[in-house]
Parts: C-alpha cells; sequence; structure tokens
C-alpha cells in the first residue's frame, strides 16, 4: 500500500518544459549577432563594456537581495539580459566604471526596488541608459569610429542622427558616411556600417535576433511590428524620410528588444499595439522638435507609465454578452 | 475533411501510445464493491439499502427526489457489509455502500438462485417508439450522469428548454493518457452511432456530429462505416464525423462547440443557449445499454496508464470497484517503488488523491501512476508577465491580470475579468514558464465570488 509519500496537489498535474531561465536565455541567444558585431566594429573595448555591464548587473543583484534577504535569482538569467541590454545601447568608449554604475543603478533602482523580476514598471535597462545620460551627458554622447570606417576626423564621430539635429540632410549624413546616395546609405544603415552604440548598428542582425524571438514564441510580433509601422507613418506625416527614421538610432533594436520587455510592456493585444504606435510617436516628436538627437530611450520610458492603463484594455472574454442595462456605454464596456 | 478547431490552447504530451492499442478488457469476479452514493452533480442522495441487505446487481440502492438527482445501482450482487464515508475519487470522504460478492457455491452444492435472480435490470425500451418522457425517466432511472467528468445528470441535460440543432458526440479526449473513448469509438462506432441516434430523437435535433480530435483519425473510417450501416440514418437521421485539431482543451465542452459551429456559448449560459447538446462517448454508450438491455450504468470503461505503471490497459469496471482489485486481478501493474502520484482523471484535470484504494466512480474515466518525472513538482517562481496565458486561454480571460485581481482581493475586477466563466481547464498553469498556480487560485477565488455574490443576494432582500 503506497499511502506514504504520494504527492498530493492540486491540477494539472503536467506542466511546460519551457521556464523562465530558458526565456531569459533565449533572449541572451537572440541578442548574439548584434553583440559580436558590436564588438568586430569596436574591437575589444566593446567586449569588455559587455562583460563589465553584465557583470555588474548579475553581482548588484546577488548582493542586493542577499542584503535584503530574499531568495538569490540570477539563476534565472533576467540580470544577464539587462546587463547585456544596457550593454548594447551605450556608446562604445563610455568608461567602464560609467557602465559598472549604470548597471548596478538598473538593478537596483529600477527593478529591485520595485520588487524584482517582472514587477518593475520602467524598463531597467533604459532607466541605466536615461539615468547615465542624465549625470554625464558628454561621455554618453561621444562616439568612436567603426574599424574599417574611413572618416576624415580622427577618433570620435557623430550618428547619423547627430548629423540630422544640427540639420544636414540625408544627403549630407550620405556624404559623411562615404555612401553614394540615399539609397546606399539606407542600405549601410540596414547593413549596419556605421557609428552608434555597440549593438544597435546593424538592422540586419537585430531584426534577425527579433524574428528569431518572435519564431520561437517568446516575443510576440505586435510591439515591434506597431513601433516600427507607427514610426514609418509619422515621420512620413511630418515630411521626414520614414525609412532613415527606422535604420538609424536604435529604433529596431529597442522596437525589438527593449519594447517588447515582458514586465514593462502591456499584456493584452490592443494594449501593445497602441503602446507600440505611442513609441514610434513620441520618438519621431523628440527626433523632429525634442532636444535629443535620439528618442528611443524616451519614448518607451514614457509609454511604460501608460501599460497599467493599456491592460485594461482586454479583449472580449468568450461568451461574452453585453450588459442590458441601459445605461449609456462607457469607454470600457467590454474591454 | 476540414480540421477544426477553437482559439488559444495548448500541446501537453499526449503519451496516449502506451494504451490506444489495447483492447478493452473487462473486470470479472469482484469480490467487493464500495459504491460511493453521490455520483452526480446536484442534491445528495439517501441510501435505500441497509446493513446485511441482499442486493442483485443492477438492483437501485441509493435515490432521492427532486429534480437534480440521479438514482445509483449495486453493480454486483451481494451482501450490504457496511455503510459507511470513505475516500472518494475527489479526494473527499463520502457516504459509500460497500457490497460483498455472494460467496462461490461450495464444492457439490448448487447455487444459491439462478443468475436471473442475481440481476435486476429494467426492461428494455424502444427510444424511437416511446415517448419523450419515458425515454428521459429511463435514462434517469438507468443513473446515467455524463462520463466525461462533471457526472451532470443527463436527463436534465436531455431536456432543454430551447430547440436544438446539433448533438454533439464528444470523442475529442483532449486529456493525455486517456484512451477510453478511442477504444470505445473502435470497439463500439456502431453503439456510439446510436447513442447518438437515441440522443437526436429524445431531443429533437436535426443534426448529430461525432466530434473527434486527429490523434484518433483512424477511428473515423470505423464511425463512418457504422453510420452507414445504421438504420437510423437510413430512415433519414443525420449524422456526420468532424474531425478537430488536436489541442487541449478540445475536449471541452464550450470549445468543441465553438470548433464546430463557430458560435459561443453565451457567458453564464448553456449549450443549449446555442441549439446544442454535448454527450460523452461513454455516455452514449451507457444510453444505448440502458434502453436495449436496461441495463443500468452499472460499470464503466476506464484507462490505467502512467510512468509508473507497467502495464497501461484500457478496463471495463464496476462501478465501485477499487482500482487496488484490478491491479491484484493483474489486469494492469504498478511499480511501486516508482509510484509518486496517483491521479483520478487526466492529468489536466484529474484528481490527486492519496491511495488507489479508491472507487471507479461513474465519472471516472482514468486513473494514472505516475513516476518521479511525471510527478515532478515545481516551485512558484514570480511572475514575468510573458503573457503565455493570455494566449492560451481558451475562455479569453487574461489569466495574469485575473490572478493579479485575486491577488490584490479585487474581485470586483476578477469577476469584470471573468472569473466565474474560467472553465478551471488548467491550461494556464501548464503553460506557464514560472509555474504559477493559476487556476488552482481561479478555483478558490470562484469558490469565494460565488459565497460573496450569495450573501450580497440575502443582504438585498
Amino acid at each position: 500500500m503506497p499511502a506514504k509519500g504520494m504527492l498530493l496537489s492540486s491540477s494539472p498535474h503536467s506542466f511546460t518544459p519551457i521556464s523562465t531561465s530558458k526565456m531569459m536565455l533565449s533572449v541572451v541567444i537572440a541578442l548574439i549577432p548584434a553583440a559580436g558585431y558590436g564588438v568586430y566594429l569596436y574591437g575589444f573595448s566593446a567586449l569588455a563594456l559587455i562583460l563589465v555591464s553584465v557583470a555588474s548587473a548579475v553581482i548588484s543583484e546577488f548582493v542586493f537581495r542577499k542584503l535584503i534577504k530574499a531568495t538569490t535569482t540570477v539563476g534565472d538569467f533576467s540580470a544577464i539580459v539587462t546587463g547585456l541590454l544596457l550593454a548594447l545601447i551605450l556608446p562604445p568608449a563610455t568608461p567602464l566604471w560609467m557602465v559598472a554604475l549604470g548597471s548596478m543603478f538598473a538593478i537596483v533602482v529600477a527593478k529591485e526596488f520595485f520588487g524584482g523580476l517582472g514587477a518593475n514598471p520602467f524598463n531597467p535597462a533604459l532607466i541605466g541608459r536615461a539615468f547615465l545620460l542624465m549625470s554625464f551627458p558628454a561621455a554618453i554622447t561621444t562616439w568612436s569610429m567603426p574599424n574599417g570606417l574611413s572618416l576624415a576626423d580622427a577618433v570620435s564621430t557623430a550618428t547619423p542622427l547627430a548629423l540630422v539635429r544640427q540639420g544636414a540632410s540625408i544627403g549630407d549624413v550620405a556624404t559623411y558616411f562615404g555612401a553614394s546616395g540615399t539609397g546606399d546609405l539606407l542600405r549601410q544603415l540596414f547593413m549596419g556600417y556605421r557609428s552608434g552604440s555597440v549593438g544597435e548598428s546593424s538592422i540586419l542582425l537585430i531584426a534577425a535576433g527579433g524574428l528569431f524571438l518572435i519564431l520561437i514564441g517568446v516575443v510576440q510580433w505586435i510591439v515591434p511590428a506597431s513601433v516600427i509601422l507607427a514610426t514609418f507613418l509619422f515621420s512620413w506625416v511630418l515630411g521626414m524620410n520614414p525609412l532613415f527614421s527606422i535604420l538609424s538610432g536604435g529604433l529596431v533594436f529597442g522596437a525589438f528588444f527593449m519594447a517588447t520587455d515582458y514586465s514593462t510592456r502591456p499584456l493584452t493585444p490592443l494594449g501593445q499595439a497602441i503602446f507600440g504606435a505611442g513609441i514610434g510617436l513620441i520618438t519621431v516628436i523628440i527626433r523632429k522638435f525634442g532636444g535629443f538627437p535620439e528618442g528611443v530611450t524616451y519614448s518607451i520610458l514614457i509609454m511604460n507609465i501608460a501599460t497599467p492603463f493599456l491592460n485594461k484594455m482586454r479583449v472580449k472574454k468568450y461568451g461574452f454578452v453585453p450588459p442590458v442595462k441601459p445605461a449609456k456605454p462607457t469607454k470600457e464596456a467590454g474591454r | 475533411m476540414a480540421v477544426k478547431t477553437f482559439r488559444g490552447g495548448a500541446h501537453p504530451p499526449e503519451r496516449k501510445e502506451r494504451s490506444n492499442e489495447i483492447s478493452v478488457e473487462r473486470l470479472l469476479d469482484v469480490k467487493q464493491v464500495v459504491v460511493p452514493v453521490n455520483q452526480h452533480f446536484g442534491a445528495p442522495l439517501q441510501a435505500l439499502v441497509k446493513v446485511g441487505d441482499v442486493v442483485k446487481r443492477g438492483q437501485k440502492i441509493a435515490d432521492a427526489e427532486g429534480r437534480m438527482t440521479v438514482p445509483v445501482h449495486a453493480s454486483i450482487a451481494g451482501t450490504v457489509k457496511k455503510i459507511e464515508p470513505r475516500t472518494q475519487s475527489n479526494n473527499t470522504d463520502g457516504p459509500c455502500i460497500v457490497i460483498e460478492a455472494l460467496p462461490p457455491p461450495a464444492e457439490g452444492q448448487e447455487p444459491a438462485g439462478s443468475p436471473e435472480d442475481l440481476v435486476e435490470f429494467l426492461p428494455p425500451l424502444d427510444a424511437f417508439s416511446c415517448t419523450k418522457e419515458e425515454a428521459l425517466a429511463r435514462v434517469r432511472a438507468a443513473g446515467i450522469v455524463g462520463m466525461g467528468g462533471a457526472g451532470f445528470p443527463t436527463h436534465i441535460k436531455l431536456a432543454p428548454s430551447k430547440p436544438i440543432s446539433m448533438v454533439i458526440a464528444n470523442g475529442a479526449e483532449c486529456e493525455p493518457y486517456l484512451t477510453i473513448d478511442e477504444r470505445t469509438m473502435i470497439e463500439r462506432p456502431e453503439d456510439v452511432v446510436e447513442g447518438v441516434a437515441i440522443t437526436m430523437k429524445i431531443v429533437n435535433a436535426p443534426e448529430g456530429v461525432i466530434a473527434v480530435e486527429e490523434n484518433k483519425a483512424h477511428a473515423v473510417p470505423l464511425l463512418e462505416k457504422a453510420i452507414q450501416s445504421s438504420p437510423r440514418t437510413r430512415a433519414g437521421m443525420k449524422i456526420r464525423v468532424q474531425l478537430l485539431k488536436t489541442k487541449y482543451p478540445q475536449g471541452g465542452e464550450k470549445m468543441l462547440i465553438t470548433a464546430i459551429t463557430g458560435k459561443e456559448v453565451p457567458s453564464g449560459g448553456l449549450p443549449m443557449d446555442v441549439g446544442c447538446v454535448v454527450q460523452n462517448i461513454g455516455t452514449l454508450c451507457a444510453m444505448v445499454d440502458a434502453f436495449r438491455e436496461g441495463k443500468p450504468l452499472i460499470e464503466r470503461g476506464l484507462t490505467i496508464s502512467g510512468g509508473a505503471c507497467m502495464k497501461p490497459v484500457n478496463v471495463i469496471a464496476p462501478i465501485g470497484a477499487l482500482v487496488a482489485d484490478i491491479l491484484a486481478a493483474g489486469l494492469s501493474q504498478v511499480d511501486e517503488g516508482a509510484l509518486r502520484r496517483i491521479i483520478y482523471g487526466g492529468p489536466m484535470m484529474g484528481v490527486a488523491v492519496p491511495s488507489y484504494q479508491i472507487p471507479v466512480q461513474k465519472n471516472t474515466s482514468g486513473v494514472l501512476l505516475m513516476n518521479e518525472e511525471e510527478a515532478k513538482h515545481y516551485d512558484e517562481e514570480t511572475c514575468i508577465r510573458c503573457g503565455r496565458c493570455m494566449r492560451a486561454c481558451s475562455c479569453r480571460l487574461s489569466p495574469a491580470l485575473l490572478a493579479v485581481a485575486l491577488e490584490t482581493d479585487d474581485y470586483k475586477e476578477a469577476e469584470k475579468i471573468g472569473l466565474l466563466d474560467c472553465i478551471e481547464c488548467g491550461t494556464c498553469s501548464f503553460v506557464c514558464p514560472a509555474h504559477r498556480q493559476l487556476v488552482q487560485r481561479f478555483r478558490v477565488g470562484k469558490q469565494i465570488l460565488r459565497t460573496m455574490k450569495q450573501k450580497e443576494a440575502q443582504n438585498a432582500r
């Protein structure tokens, strides 16, 4: 009689083999091409930057959770993802101590202060970048020259968006990067042969990583699609080159890897579509009218605020029956 | 044939290959049965026998007045030994009637009575010539309930207050491991078709559909042949087979209806609100037996399987037979050393119990003997808001948001999201990478919300 030792629990008694750590690991894998290309462009310093950022994130999380006597969560790999994401959106020449500080700020202030994984209202990596940008504006806007790209001046350079901010036309930007024309420039941007943050350059490799995540079901298509589509539309409406808007700066990287962050994007399909559209709109507005050449960081952080509200835009449940009350319908009815 | 399905769902490992080619065997010579008095969804019954009574096989031993009641019958001829609370397949104690089989006649002696004296069935009844009332009375008198799991009284289901346009035979059997419906469709296709025809006759439905998941497609030719040769279809009744995608919870009543008709059962409503009646395969065969032989529901088929089950089997056992006795009879075999979890029902909605000394009930579709690997327990981690549950929920209930509403005791929000519409299929908990106990919270939450609403209604009066 086996009465002893039988496990009792409420159904279901079957579980998916997919786990949090596997999902996080797949994000790391999806980022490897973009990160690898960053190392190729900027050499050892980019690799050091990535390693310092990841190490700082992991150590910060481990130490902080030890201090507050919480369970260790380093094993879920989410700190590695945050550290890696932050590294890829920083300029290649960022001093390593700043990188470590930003990564620690991202983990401790933006994530753990709010309760850790899944509870943070703002994207930790973007908070880390915003923190560094506000604290050390000069360092975070100094761009290195990619290997093999021969421009007039020596070490530092400008990003395509910064050039446009300074009043350059797309043609000027093309000339600056040694492209023969607008079409050639767009091709060059797509392939990633330009200055910028460590991991944001090659649209091709970023999109490949993003599509990989969509294909294996870790990320859904709605947010990236609506971000890119909205950016295209609003740039076009405001008389900017829509393709240049998408291919320059960190837009595609943000669309695939930042805006899709689980805890800070809405859960409902309609909420996600509005969220993405909002990111596209705010990005374009910042780029066109704002004080910064780039707006992806702030547009995502601003839309993060709307997430709890957007979560109210639920799909109609199965068998939904509209309320029969004669009261005038509220905006929320049925959502 | 176009393969239909519903939105959402998941694909738990099927593991049906362990038992789906094994013919149904019958458990004979049962020494003792423990028949639970209450095996239906509804009002409790009273035992009609007392300790010491001799009962015949098929004799009614428990019943009650009232609409939502279904009688229970003795599944073997014998002597009532005890009437006492015992652990039932839902892991709670309930009154059970323990019947010990009559001893076999001693060497050289005549049997105590002729076989007729030991059996008490109802007279056969032709479902196609009797009145609807007679037919419904027979379904109730035969003790028939939904055998797929809920145990809902079939005579209530067959007396809908709205016109019915379609009878659906639920051959989806979407729970992993279970193969008894599959075997029944293969071994008794004529009876499945006949059961659909009887149901169509009772509810006056113009169409019958036998719904089968793709992983059981090999049963389709047999069913189609049975449909062609059935005297009912020759007489003009319209019955067909519909293939469905293999996906959990395809066999859920609502998902089945939506897959086949495209209609959704309204929130708080019943299948009849969209003109459907859904019947389990086992229930259909039990109805055929109840009319043709007058045989009450005193036995049922079930699958015994699982990683710690060394001899998976599909077996017909008397209601009240202990699974331990099925094992003792050698029909199946358990690896005691590997056994870590016992489930009555399927792995998605079944109940974990402490032992297999628990009787087979009218709604026991299977018993799973699981090993360490299958019974693996996961600690709950924090929700990462990945949204997998949102996409998997077949009722589109936003489980992640529902869980937050319940954790913050916001029952108003929970009700708005649709807590009471949850069919408790467990898909959300299955797909959760953090192993959150979502459906478990919803079950408790539903109870609390219902109690709150009852209290509100009382106070309003």
